[in-house]
């Protein structure tokens, strides 16, 4: 019985050489250790062995077993890990191709513009506010103390409708809106498209973009100086901390006083160029103290309530943010200028 | 408004240098948005006189000249103007000169640097020591018909440059609508004066003599729009050409000169700020003047020979017979002063500002005057400005009052006490102003200050400022003039408090993330299109298109009612600059006008061309088209959490007749129709040049922000496996996969989990009219482990309803 059992391992070692074909390698291990195989069928007889070998037979067995199966699992491992090798050896990507593209959109240059500036308001505490874009003479002009006839209506030409209504020539018409509504204190923001009758130049364009800004609280509460300094923080936070900000005399039908505001320029830092026209300014917004016929118009008393309001051109601030000199660019969509973005 | 330095310093005596003058203007509200710099074109030139002029012994056409240039002394010059007189007094170039004038008519000046100095010169056998100069040669004007003549009395061997002040800085200033007041030479000054604590020197303004004839009456019939009226009568008028230095303050200022008469009314008008007008006394019928509405009146040909159309509200000045002049704006062809006008009437009125603002507008004619008019002239200025303009006609043309002003005023100016609680303007400016400083700012400026209070000052404004009405305006005139630098950074003291976030604008940006995470690039744009565009590509919501009263042009003549001709324009532009695919959204407004009344709404639409999918080298890629653009809105609605509600329907073609028949749907939310996707139709892709496919669509973004999204419920993956059963049916080839999918699901077996189209097959071994649609169902039991035997007993079943319901087979 042991010299049988020898001679199987010593076949199975045999045909388990170096050499050895992953087929011959199964043959062996099916023959030697398969369910019909030599070394089963000999555990199988083991009730035929003398009772006082079988300890030694069995352990015999067991041993061969082991020894088989972990060459069987050493030939196994060897064949697979030549196997990877020669493909390790085959597989090569040129990793200098391009790679399938999903693909990803940008968004427009007015929208990172707009919502990093809609941002700084929020965390001041504003709250941006949607308003119409048609709208009535009420609260595009009169309510903002501008009579009819005057002159400073033409500083805005507007785009009529039929039915009395127009195409709002600013946001400012939010701030009717949204006072109309509701009662001090409020800070609020009014982001939104207006329109006026220039035709799409390097400057202007008949529709573009503003927000309009407002804060309302009792007489004394909100003067210019938080003007100044809610406007300060904003464009120094969108422009820089080192822009400086100047605040110069101004008109607006429902402002007074009113300002319009100047940073030190974004492209010379002040010292003069071809964008601030030598000056070492440019303008970004207007702004100043609600007139007191604007807050009568909404039924405010202005004994009682007063605020500060400002508008900011979005098209004009993303002009001087991106450093780009023309509005049509915003407009005419290029594909080539809107994936810089 | 064009302001000289050098007439500025006639009534301020400021030393400060342009620049200066500048930013403290500008920062005030007085935008100087240019500094021009005149130089002369010439060097070297003074004042001399003529002294004897004698024939050259060698040319008939040439004189010799005796030329007295003051200190420099006595010059020999040989001059070829036909004008030159002994006693003239002309500009004369001495040796070492050098003159930029043009050469020729028409030319520009040279630059001084390119000229070479005069020499004397032998001219026909006659020295000529220096030259007398034309206009021209001085680069003053295009005349070279003579020498120049200048005044009698211009100081021999002065300087001409000094002399004519062509060594001038101009300001060039943005008046704003407020600041009627500051179109005037004296108004500016006034403001320089206060922003630099100078004193202000208004014109002397000799009285007019003492003449008792006869003045027309003034009749004013309309006294709401005209609130004073004052005319003064002149005779022994010589009508010329007015002094040189005149002629070139009007032209510094922008205006042109013209004559005496009218150059000086001008020159007022940019002095004092009054409009004037003068007429021809004589041509003036009946003896009086009358302020009259047009009424009947329907047309009047004015002074540049235009007719033009009046309305009965036009304000007219008006004789005895007929209208005379336009108020305001443009005086008559027929009254006008001419060459040999002897007599004239000098207007000088208040009109109100609205109804010249209307008329000048109606008619296209802004003048200079109707200009000052609309935003406000000084109330009480009138007699003033017109003894001004009787002093410089006196002075200048030779004439005299035939009567004292006739001044009339049909209800005195109200003086306008403004109650200024001097807190208010701490409150309103953030700092606290010192008591005395406000009522030095506020005199400065010309108001009338007393004290009423503890707290308070009363404040009359200066009849020329109608801006000042209320303390608000008090308390900016402080806060500029002392400037708003002075006034502190301050941020408001706010409670820590949650901002309301509007929910429609975080729905925007949840839209967009996902539109850019699907590939599409953002685009704006602007809501104007042609009619046609409208017509092509009706919106959504059906209403008929709003169209714009004063549109730029037809092209832009209507607002649009859907973003699809918007984002197929885009694709041409870029198309045109050599782009192969885009893929685009837009989120923006559109409008539509229901019953006449117009309104707005919100889209979300898309554009897709070209390749989207763009795989490795050698692999094709994925061409944009309806799966495609539909497959953008299905992750769009997952992203929502609103998948399960949407379904996708045909079309009605009408709804969007630019879509492709057969490859287009209508989507549904809940079974509201909220958009429509699909194929261009082949007929627009013609008329737009695209080779490819190209996908669309567009939602009422507006109805999908208010869609009241059912509450999530959020459930444990499950624990137990689920059980795949395919099923292949043969069936009709029309019947849509969404009714298969309905049908199956409608058996609301409780095992199934799930049922997918997994393949559609039509060809070989299928009827012509039928197809073979491959379906997985998933089977589940959320508690246990099913059991073939159970998953066989409920697809059988539900495979039994299911075939006769769809009129199907099982696929053999």
């Amino acid at each position: 019985m042991r010299e049988q059992l020898e001679a199987i391992r010593n076949r199975a070692m045999a045909q388990l050489g170096d050499d050895a074909s992953a087929e011959q390698i199964e043959n062996v291990r099916v023959a030697v250790l398969g369910r019909g195989g030599e070394l089963t069928a000999i555990m199988r007889g083991m009730r035929e062995v003398p009772a006082e070998e079988r300890p030694a037979i069995g352990q015999l067995v067991n041993e061969i077993k082991r020894e088989l199966e972990s060459r069987i699992e050493a030939l196994q491992e060897r064949q697979q890990r030549a196997r990877m090798e020669r493909a390790l050896a085959e597989q090569r990507l040129d990793v200098t191709l391009p790679g399938t593209r999903i693909g990803r959109g940008r968004s427009h240059p007015l929208t990172q513009v707009a919502e990093e500036m809609i941002g700084l308001f929020e965390a001041m505490g504003f709250e941006a506010v949607a308003t119409q874009d048609i709208d009535d003479d009420f609260h595009n002009f009169s309510a903002l103390n501008f009579p009819p006839d005057h002159p400073a209506r033409e500083m805005q030409d507007t785009f009529f409708l039929p039915g009395g209504l127009l195409l709002r020539t600013h946001t400012s018409n939010g701030q009717i809106h949204v006072m109309q509504r509701r009662q001090p204190p409020l800070a609020v923001i009014c982001p939104g498209n207006c329109y006026r009758r220039d035709e799409l130049s390097v400057r202007a364009s008949p529709m573009f973009s503003q927000i309009e800004g407002f804060m309302v609280d009792r007489t004394g509460i909100v003067t210019m100086a938080h003007l100044k300094g809610v406007l300060s923080e904003f464009l120094r936070g969108l422009f820089g901390a080192a822009t400086r900000v100047r605040f110069r005399a101004s008109f607006f039908p429902f402002t007074e006083p009113s300002a319009e505001v100047d940073i030190s320029c974004v492209l010379c830092g002040g010292g003069g160029c071809r964008v601030c026209k030598h000056s070492g300014w440019v303008e970004i917004l207007g702004s100043g103290m609600i007139h007191p016929n604007v807050l009568r118009a909404v039924g405010y008393d202005p004994a009682e309530y007063q605020g500060f309001a400002f508008g900011v051109g979005i098209e004009r601030t993303a002009l001087l943010k991106l450093g780009v000199d023309d509005m049509r660019l915003f407009f005419e969509n290029d594909l080539r200028f809107l994936e810089q973005f | 408004m064009k302001l000289p330095l050098s007439w500025l310093k006639e009534f301020v005596q400021i030393t400060a240098d342009p620049d200066e003058i500048s930013h403290r203007l500008s920062v005030a509200g007085l935008e100087v948005e240019n500094i021009e710099r005149h130089r002369p074109a010439f060097a070297g030139v003074t004042v001399g006189r003529v002294l004897s002029v004698e024939r050259h012994p060698n040319a008939d056409r040439l004189s010799l000249c005796e030329v007295d240039a003051g200190q420099f002394g006595r010059f020999r010059v040989v001059c070829g103007a036909p004008n030159v007189r002994p006693g003239m007094v002309a500009p004369f170039a001495r040796v070492g000169a050098r003159l930029g004038g043009a050469r020729k008519s028409g030319e520009a000046p040279v630059s001084l640097d390119e000229v070479a100095p005069l020499q004397a010169a032998e001219i026909r056998g006659v020295r000529s020591e220096g030259m007398l100069c034309s206009g021209r040669e001085l680069g003053l004007s295009e005349d070279h018909s003579g020498i120049l003549a200048l005044e009698s009395d211009a100081p021999l061997g002065t300087d001409l440059a000094q002399y004519l002040e062509l060594d001038e800085t101009v300001f060039d200033i943005a008046i704003t609508p407020n600041r009627g007041d500051c179109l005037s030479t004296v108004g500016l000054a006034r403001e320089v004066a206060a922003l630099f604590g100078l004193k202000l020197k208004l014109p002397k303004i000799k009285p007019p003599a003492v003449s008792d004839g006869e003045c027309p009456d003034i009749e004013i019939h309309a006294a709401d729009l005209c609130r004073r009226y004052a005319g003064l009568p002149m005779g022994g008028i010589r009508i010329a050409n007015s002094p040189a230095w005149l002629r070139r303050r009007l032209e510094l200022c922008g205006m042109r000169a013209l004559n005496n008469v009218v150059d000086v009314t001008n020159y007022v008008m940019l002095e004092l700020g009054q409009p004037l007008h003068a007429f021809d006394l004589d041509k003036i019928q009946g003896g009086k003047v009358v302020v009259r509405r047009a009424g009947d009146e329907r047309r009047f040909v004015t002074l540049d020979n235009q007719e033009r159309e009046l309305r009965p509200d036009d304000l007219l000045i008006a004789d005895a017979v007929r209208p005379l002049a336009i108020a305001g704006v443009m005086g008559g062809l027929d009254s006008e002063v001419s060459d040999t006008t002897t007599r004239i009437l000098l207007e000088s009125a208040y009109f109100e500002p609205m109804t010249i603002a209307r008329t000048a507008r109606r008619l296209g004619l802004r003048s200079e005057a109707s200009y000052r008019f609309e935003r406000g002239i000084d109330r009480q200025g009138q007699v003033t400005a017109i003894s001004r303009a009787a002093a410089l006609i006196r002075q200048l043309a030779g004439g005299h009052e035939l009567a004292p002003v006739r001044d009339v005023e049909p209800e005195a100016a109200l003086r306008r006490e403004i109650d200024l609680d001097l807190r208010r303007v701490g409150a309103l400016l953030g700092v606290d102003v010192p008591r005395a400083e406000i009522r030095r700012r506020l005199i400065s400026i010309g108001a009338a200050v007393h004290t009423t209070g503890k707290e308070r000052l009363g404040v009359i404004a200066p009849s020329f400022r109608p801006d000042l009405n209320e303390a608000a305006d008090l308390a900016e005139e402080v806060g500029r003039l002392r400037g708003f630098e002075e006034v502190p950074e301050r941020l408001p003291q706010r409670p820590a408090q949650i901002i309301t976030r509007d929910p429609a604008r975080a729905f925007v940006a949840r839209t967009r993330d996902t539109m850019l995470g699907c590939g599409l690039t953002e685009i704006r744009t602007i809501a104007f299109v042609a009619p046609e565009d409208n017509r092509r590509f009706p919106g959504l919501d059906g209403g008929s298109p709003v169209v714009v009263t004063n549109p730029l042009s037809t092209e832009l003549s209507q607002l649009r009612t859907s973003l699809i001709p918007g984002l197929l324009g885009v694709l041409r532009f870029n198309l045109n600059r050599q782009a192969t695919a885009m893929h685009a959204f837009e989120i923006a407004k559109v409008f539509h006008s229901t019953s006449d009344t117009p309104s707005e709404g919100q889209r979300l639409a898309a554009i897709s061309y070209g390749d989207f999918i763009v795989t490795s080298v050698g692999a094709p890629p994925i061409a944009a088209g309806f799966f495609t653009v539909k497959g953008i809105l299905e992750a769009y609605f997952v992203s929502l959490g609103i998948f399960d509600q949407i379904t996708f329907a045909g079309i009605d073609t009408a709804r969007a007749p630019y879509l492709h028949p057969g490859m287009a749907a209508e989507v549904r939310l809940a079974g509201k129709m909220i958009g429509v996707l699909g194929e261009l139709h082949p007929q627009e892709a013609l008329r737009f040049e695209l080779s490819r496919n190209c996908g669309l669509f567009e939602l009422d973004f507006g109805a999908l922000a208010d869609y009241r999204h059912p509450p999530r419920a959020i459930e444990a993956p499950p624990r137990f496996p689920a059980v795949r059963r395919d099923l292949a049916l043969v069936l009709d080839r029309d019947v849509p996969a969404a009714t298969v999918i309905g049908t199956v699901k409608n058996v609301q077996e409780p095992l199934l989990e799930s049922v997918e189209i997994f393949d559609v097959y039509t060809g070989e071994g299928i009827a012509p009219d039928k197809k073979s649609v491959a379906l997985s169902l998933r089977y589940r039991h959320k508690e246990r482990t099913l059991t073939d035997e159970e998953v066989n007993r409920a697809h059988e079943a539900l495979v039994g309803r299911v075939l006769p319901l769809l009129n199907a087979t099982m696929r053999q």
